[in-house]
């Protein structure tokens, strides 16, 4: 097994089994890091934990409702705004958010009395929202705090309302991905299958695992939408909590990150013999044959190619523009779970760029087996960093960029090293055809920033140039470029708007009419022409 | 109150058997393992259906997708009568494609070439993300 040690984390022998380097000849029979392992006292992770997990990545994205943390009122604002998953209902799960406030006292009389009352405060405080989640954290789940009981007291005395319970306190798992499983598990026991839907098409699928982060969302709703398919529900974001009760009557799961939900997706497939489909909203080829596999199982792949067709069309040029700037260059691919699978080798392939470390902070074994997969020799793959590896890493590879999440990503720039959030995008959304260029766009953008020869100056010890006028993005990144591709004419920088989602909240779709509707229409047909 | 029927989820059915001991690579002839070689790598880079979370589950994948895949490349029906079927066939239509396309001695094999190739990638994949796996998570019997 090809280990790494790092020099920081010698005193801490046993984070040596959580890294690796593959190597010429390595698969994943040799080269696979542990993974999903409580954190090994001495290093400070960078995780999160399983309420973190549950509420602020799975549970808040849904749109319609009230979000509210039964515990200190850190927990919340702890979990609150941190990650870009909007709404077509402005906002509403991101503008507030709701804590029971449980102090001292309560830990020691009790909280379940200050529950009750802060659940009705806040149905009373927001009438037109009659759906609540709850969330229970390390505190109250200490204390022994029965929030189902709570909850099935409110909604026997408000009838209107319905409320959903996670019970993943923060001590519930080893990271946050202890959470993701919990609230995955919980939404199908307690509330799949206890509302019917209604069904307009004659395609209708689930979309699992997808945040809407800065619109991602409702830009793949764009291309299911223009298929024809209806999209019963999404889990979780931009999603309605009603919708999410009715997920058992798709016909099809589509499911964007494994990683956190592809439990629910297995028990749908397991209870209700709906089958999961894995896509890949992110880059030209893996969305093509995500939109054509979808295509292809309800029989209408002309349309997915029509919609490829157009949109390759309109970006390629664009994305060619930048993958022509960024040729070799060095990538840490260092974000939380499922995108070091979904972006190494997309990036590497469509961006020209070289993915050189991939690591995730809460990943399982099959996240790495995914990413290391898709990654080529030499690339460095951790599990579970801590601040000083990160650190180390940096020096040892000197990437000229890297994706993270903000406070590795902060600590990145520290060092001279532009970064990109992975988690919440700097200018998403990232997925779809257009997205994937505004990706491209951000990287070329951090990468030849000219800030970064300015700020690597240091004026207590360092001559300061005053030969030398101020350059350019485009005097950087076309300095070594041939000129056939630096004037190219075919080739152009990303054309969009700066708001490139908002648009298709008001977009009008074809009509595609139902079988039975056309059906019944032939019968009628038939039945005035035997009339007459 | 539940409107909808489900199913009991059978964990019984979900213990992991072996059927590899080694790389089953190792015993086919160069020219297959060079041709089983660059399939696997177009799995690995661009599929993600062979990392469900469980051995028994990959199994199923890599049996339900290749099977269909060596259906389609030599020509034969497929099944695609249950939905799960047809998401099994969603798939093995495009690596079917995709194969074609990227490598030309595709289609210069016979049925029973093809089919000897693709039961060395079917072996070979079972070892990769099930047998030889160094995943300790595939054994686990829930979800």
């Amino acid at each position: 097994m090809p280990h790494h040690e790092f020099e920081c984390s010698k005193v801490i022998p046993e984070r040596k089994d959580h890294v690796v380097i593959k190597g010429k000849g390595e698969d994943l029979t040799s080269c696979l890091p542990k993974g999903y392992l409580n954190t090994i006292p001495g290093s400070i992770s960078e995780r999160g934990c399983a309420y973190c997990g549950a509420k602020h990545v799975i549970g808040t994205p849904m749109k319609d409702v009230i979000h509210i943390s039964h515990g200190p009122v850190g927990c919340t604002y702890d979990t609150w705004q941190t990650k870009r998953y909007i709404s077509d209902n402005d906002n509403f799960q991101l503008k507030y958010t709701f804590a029971t406030d449980v102090k001292e006292k309560h830990i020691v009389f009790g909280a379940e009395k200050l529950l009750k009352q802060n659940i009705k405060e806040a149905f009373k405080a927001f009438p037109a929202i009659k759906r609540m989640t709850i969330y229970q954290t390390c505190a109250t789940a200490l204390i022994g705090d029965d929030v189902n009981a709570i909850a099935e007291e409110v909604m026997a005395e408000m009838p209107e309302v319905d409320i959903f319970v996670c019970n993943s306190p923060g001590f519930a798992g080893p990271s946050q991905s202890g959470g993701h499983h919990k609230i995955n598990i919980a939404w199908i026991n307690q509330k799949v299958g206890t509302l019917e839907p209604k069904i307009t098409s004659d395609h209708v699928i689930n979309y699992v695992g997808e945040y809407n982060i800065q619109g991602d969302q409702e830009v793949m709703t764009d291309y299911f939408k223009r298929m024809g398919i209806q999209v019963l529900s999404t889990f979780t974001g931009n999603g309605s909590y009603d919708d999410l009760r009715g997920m058992h009557r798709a016909q099809l799961n589509v499911l964007e990150c494994a990683r956190s939900a592809e439990y629910i997706c297995d028990e749908l497939r397991e209870r209700y013999g709906i089958p999961r489909l894995d896509i890949d909203g992110f880059g030209f080829k893996a969305l093509s044959d995500s939109l054509r596999k979808i295509g292809l199982f309800f029989g209408i792949e002309d349309r997915a190619e029509a919609i490829i067709a157009e949109e390759t069309a309109r970006w390629q040029p664009e994305l060619d523009w930048y993958k022509a700037r960024l040729q070799g260059k060095k990538v840490c691919l260092w974000p939380g779970g499922s995108k070091l699978w979904h972006w190494a080798h997309a990036i590497q392939e469509e961006m020209g760029v070289k993915v050189v470390s991939v690591y995730t902070k809460f990943g399982h074994q099959g996240d790495m087996e995914k990413g290391i997969s898709r990654c080529g020799e030499g690339a460095l793959a951790i599990d579970d960093p801590n601040e000083l590896e990160g650190l180390e890493a940096l020096e040892m590879l000197k990437p000229d960029v890297i994706f993270t999440g903000k406070r590795p990503g902060e600590m990145a720039k520290k060092t001279g090293v532009p970064y990109l959030n992975a988690h919440a995008y700097h200018n998403g959304p990232y997925k779809g055809f257009e997205g994937w260029v505004r990706f491209a766009r951000d990287i070329y953008n951090a990468i030849y920033s000219p800030i970064h020869q300015l700020a690597s100056l240091d004026i207590s010890k360092d001559e300061i140039p005053t030969d030398r006028g101020f350059v350019t993005r485009r005097m950087l990144s076309d300095k070594n470029l041939p000129p056939e591709i630096a004037l190219s004419t075919e080739m152009s920088p990303y054309t969009g708007k700066f708001d490139s989602v908002s648009p298709l909240r008001d977009k009008a779709y074809p009509a595609f009419p139902r079988e039975a509707d056309q059906v019944a229409a032939m019968a009628q047909e038939t039945a005035t022409a035997v009339a007459e | 109150m539940s409107v909808a029927t489900a199913k009991k989820p059978s964990v019984s059915q979900r213990k992991y058997v072996p059927i590899y001991q080694s790389n089953p690579l190792a015993d086919y002839d160069p020219v297959i393992r060079e041709r089983v070689g660059q399939m696997e790598n177009y799995i690995m880079k661009h599929c993600l259906w062979q990392f469900n979370s469980r051995g028994w589950d990959r199994r199923k994948q890599n049996a339900g997708i290749l099977g269909k895949t060596t259906q389609l490349l030599c020509g034969e029906t497929v099944d695609t009568s249950t939905p799960q079927e047809k998401c099994y066939w969603v798939d093995a239509v495009c690596l079917d494609r995709a194969y074609r396309a990227s490598f030309p001695w595709v289609s210069t094999l016979s049925k029973d070439e093809i089919k000897e190739t693709m039961k060395a990638l079917h072996a070979r994949l079972d070892w990769l993300t099930i047998d030889g796996s160094l995943n300790l998570e595939l054994t686990v019997q829930n979800y």
